[in-house]
């Protein structure tokens, strides 16, 4: 495909706008409200014969406010797959299969996303059995139980892993009453109580899959009015629903927390230090600092990381990052440890290099070559359909247009060392901290 | 797509003096995808060193320069946002990385350098020979029972031959080699006639030529013959348990079939595969009788070609040819008190196929889908790239109208008898990672039914299955399963 600086096109009412200035996001595109609230967004792409849709909820584990229900927007991905009186599932993979396409699902902190990835002459069968599903899914007490046994599965194919049990501590430990306590998949006791839930099922559907929280990403070889024809005619007639969730605010950290994870089997020691950060925001530079940050001090070209990974060797994996999400969530640095004995040293040193950018601002070049490297990496991975569409899904997930990503890049290109310091003595501070360490049954590793 | 060589089958252990091989995609694209692939692997591994060729991969791709050290290797990259990565397998070993082209002339700098001038310096060797000792003991051993159940499948089916051990190794033999070991390896297998270029995009006209001309400062020597490889028997059904602490069991099982991509019974087997266990879709047969029907699990699949990290990944990853491959069936973890039903069904299923073959309905649907679906597997340029490399491995054409053309000639009879004669549901080779493995041989040899528990009504006719389910005889005798604590494997 061959990119060049485009303007955005606007083509519905909602939003008028039309700006020339220098975009990040190189593709042009449409979007569009439906009545009933529905948003459409259609990116033309140079893919030949390709279609990527996105259909993006805006419902996550966040939406999951009720004690006891969390895992419960990840569990409703799988429920979609279960079929209407039109299309029964069997129906629906027969479509599916027939249109040669690559087709999934996948739920997050803020989102529930479908894709599908097909040949474009069957864009109007996939719109259609899509919209069907949307408005029409049906399923028996049996087949919900059933699917249960499915979500259990997927609990138990990721509980190998000891991240999976960080990441899901970390978020219990640092979180009092926000969703973002739990992990999408859910507590397991909640995970394991599915099968009795059915009645709250048919709830969580109601409430959430209605057209205003919903939005359509269609990029790739298509004419965004013959996309528009086709949504207007199978999605037209989906009534727009009243509910709001109550998402507890959570309160101000007061003081330090640790938490310990003993791993029953041999692993690697990891360690996750954690504050509570903002909410991504495309209107203050704050997120956007904060999420430098973790790229400037912990990522494989900082200093941190020559000292414990390259020279030292006592550290073989170290990231950070600021999640990217609707509410204020965390702020997390992740090392896996060689050995045990070394996680106090591992630990000190990560709290001297945030307190070392909380008192010396960065380098000017320095914070110029992250910036460089987030452009660049964002816009090489829009290199086909699905890509491109999945990348605007993610943003849709949090300001529901495309139009975001610019003013997000934009924010970045106006960052200053004084701004990446201001945000890291704002956020990373002790009465705002979770550490959180995990330690296997007996020591391995390669030292 | 553009291939600078005749078309020669490199399987074959072609002798005298070979040049160097490009394979081009040139487009508009600001994207260039570079795939620098040596037709070397771990199959060239010294009996006493497996995980040479990937240590060796993996210390161009992670290590500085003879001029720069990693550290400024790792800063030049950064600002570009762009990598050099190395993945080795059996026979091929590939260098892939992107860059835009406003920085073509810095990354390929540095590409070049990394491949043709390595540092070899201690520090970086012992820090990746530390990464690739934990990537077994942590990130497969420890951390990852799927991938742990298919790579202990390959090894058993393997054993004795060149394909005999996982490509990154084992850990006392990494634990073992040494920088110099490395060099060795590097001076005999990186060589020109080893060497396939692979370059995607709108690179300039001249960029190509001026590869060639930096890449033939590699050895100019003959290939290296090959011994074929003909994995023993499986003469009857046969268990590996690898016992370790963990919630399921996962389970990998399969053959060695004599068929890969150019072979006349490979359309039809993809077809099968197609039909039986598409890799993460819901339409596959297996994924519907298991999961859909059942919920008794995440996710069940069948391959005829090697595929690893599928649980990261949508779709196969390309450079990863081999001239012997397996049919398998992947089972995702099951909870302990379904683990023996769930094996028994999948063979179940299995010998329904053999017996029943495929629909007609279904045939026509898995054709269809086939046909289109190629062109989500090479929807990126880098993808198209990779798998173009492939076709020139296996002497086949572009791999699309490969497809498209193997498809569309298929009757529904040859798939079927494609299926009788490379499939079978005797002599399997199985895998399972699983706690209790005491418990579950036990389960497995007996001949006592291992009924399931569901937690919700089943249709009348899924009851009447179960029941033939429950207790049919796998062929497992007790001696033929084996009990491996997982700290022994890959040790």
């Amino acid at each position: 495909m061959l990119w060049k600086l485009v303007c955005l096109v606007f083509t519905a009412g909602s939003i008028a706008a039309v700006s020339a200035q220098v975009k990040t996001f190189p593709f042009a595109y449409t979007q569009q409200d439906l009545s009933n609230g529905l948003r459409l967004v259609t990116i033309p792409t140079d893919s030949p014969n390709l279609v990527s849709i996105y259909v993006v909820v805006q419902t996550g584990s966040r939406n999951e406010v009720e004690a006891g229900k969390s895992g419960f927007a990840h569990l409703f991905e799988h429920m979609m797959f279960r079929g209407t009186a039109k299309y029964p599932p069997e129906k629906y993979n027969q479509v599916l299969q027939r249109a040669g396409a690559a087709s999934n699902a996948f739920t997050s902190d803020d989102l529930t996303a479908y894709y599908t990835t097909f040949s474009k002459e069957d864009l109007p069968a996939i719109l259609a059995m899509e919209a069907d599903r949307f408005q029409t899914l049906k399923y028996t007490p049996e087949i919900f139980k059933t699917e249960t046994g499915a979500v259990l599965g997927e609990y138990n194919k990721n509980s190998s892993d000891p991240e999976e049990k960080l990441d899901e501590v970390l978020h219990d430990t640092a979180f009092d009453r926000h969703t973002y306590k739990h992990t999408t998949m859910g507590f397991l006791k909640d995970v394991q109580d599915m099968p009795s839930q059915y009645d709250y099922s048919l709830k969580f559907f109601d409430r959430y899959y209605r057209p205003e929280y919903t939005t359509i990403v269609v990029a790739g070889d298509v004419d965004p009015k013959n996309v528009r024809a086709l949504v207007d005619q199978y999605w037209g007639g989906w009534k727009r629903g009243s509910y709001h969730p109550d998402i507890p605010v959570e309160p101000a950290q007061q003081g330090a927390r640790e938490n310990h994870i003993d791993w029953p089997s041999p692993t690697l020691p990891l360690i996750d230090i954690a504050f509570h950060g903002p909410a991504y925001s495309d209107t203050s530079k704050e997120w956007a600092a904060l999420d430098a940050l973790a790229t400037l001090a912990f990522s494989r070209n900082s200093d941190l990381y020559e000292k414990l990974v390259v020279l030292e060797q006592k550290v073989d994996t170290l990231s950070a990052s600021m999640a990217q999400s609707v509410d204020p969530n965390l702020w997390e640095v992740e090392a896996r440890v060689k050995s045990a004995s070394d996680l106090p040293y591992v630990r000190a040193q990560i709290l001297e290099t945030i307190q070392r950018f909380q008192n010396q601002p960065v380098a000017a070049d320095k914070l110029d070559a992250a910036k460089s490297r987030r452009r660049y990496a964002f816009t090489m991975g829009l290199d086909n359909s699905q890509s491109v569409a999945a990348a605007v899904a993610r943003y849709v997930a949090l300001r529901r247009s495309p139009d975001t990503i610019d003013k997000l890049y934009s924010l970045y290109s106006q960052l200053t060392p004084a701004d990446i310091q201001a945000a890291a003595r704002k956020y990373l501070t002790e009465n705002n901290r979770t550490i959180v360490t995990l330690t296997g049954a007996a020591e391995g590793g390669g030292k | 797509m553009k291939i600078h060589t005749p078309l020669v089958g490199l399987l074959l252990a072609v002798t005298g003096f070979a040049q160097m091989k490009t394979v081009t995609l040139p487009g508009k694209s600001p994207l260039i995808n570079f795939r620098i692939v040596l037709t070397t692997g771990a199959m060239m591994d010294p009996a006493d060193k497996p995980g040479l060729a990937h240590l060796t991969a993996a210390m161009l791709a992670g290590g500085g320069t003879k001029d720069l050290t990693y550290k400024q290797v790792v800063d030049a990259m950064f600002p570009i946002a762009a990598s050099l990565g190395s993945q080795t397998d059996q026979e091929m070993t590939v260098f892939g990385g992107t860059t835009h082209l406003d920085n073509l002339p810095a990354y390929y700098k540095l590409v070049r350098s990394m491949l043709l001038e390595p540092g070899w310096r201690e520090d970086d060797f012992q820090r990746i020979k530390d990464d690739t000792i934990n990537s077994l003991r942590v990130g497969l051993r420890g951390n990852n029972d799927e991938e742990l159940g298919k790579e202990v499948l390959y090894q058993t089916l393997y054993r004795g031959t060149a394909y005999g051990h996982y490509s990154s190794g084992t850990i006392s033999a990494l634990q073992k080699m040494t920088l110099d070991d490395l060099k060795q390896f590097y001076k005999q297998h990186y060589t020109q006639s080893n060497l396939i270029l692979g370059l995607a995009g709108g690179y300039p006209a001249n960029f190509l030529e001026q590869m060639k001309k930096d890449f033939a400062v590699l050895p100019a020597k003959d290939e290296t013959p090959v011994a074929a490889i003909r994995p023993e028997p499986v003469d009857h059904t046969r268990a590996v348990i690898v016992e370790k602490n963990t919630r399921s069991v996962a389970y990998s099982f399969g053959f060695p079939i004599d068929v890969k991509r150019g072979d006349p019974d490979y359309p039809a087997l993809l077809l099968m595969q197609s039909y039986l266990g598409p890799h993460r879709m819901s339409g596959g047969h297996l994924f519907q009788r298991i999961r859909e029907i059942r919920g008794i699990n995440y996710g069940d699949y069948a391959y005829i070609e090697y595929f690893p990290r599928g649980m990261n990944l949508m779709e196969p990853p390309p450079n990863i040819p081999r001239r012997s491959q397996i049919f398998q069936i992947w089972i995702r973890p099951v909870e302990p008190q379904a683990a023996a039903f769930t094996l028994r069904l999948a063979f179940f299923e299995l010998n329904k196929l053999i017996k029943d073959g495929i629909s007609a309905g279904d045939f026509n649907r898995t054709k269809e889908f086939l046909s289109k679906y190629v062109n989500v597997l090479t929807k990126t340029k880098n993808a198209e790239l990779g798998y173009a490399i492939d076709s020139l491995y296996y002497g086949i054409p572009d791999y699309n109208s490969y497809i498209k053309n193997g498809i569309a000639k298929l009757t529904l009879e040859q798939v079927n008898a494609a299926i009788r004669k490379h499939l079978r549901a005797d002599r399997i080779q199985i895998v399972a990672v699983s706690a209790n493995a005491e418990q579950l041989k036990q389960q497995l040899v007996g001949s006592g039914p291992t009924p399931i528990q569901y937690n919700s009504a089943k249709p009348a006719d899924i009851l009447a299955e179960d029941k033939l389910v429950e207790k049919l005889d796998l062929g497992l005798r007790p001696a033929d399963v084996q009990i491996v604590p997982v700290a022994q494997v890959f040790e």
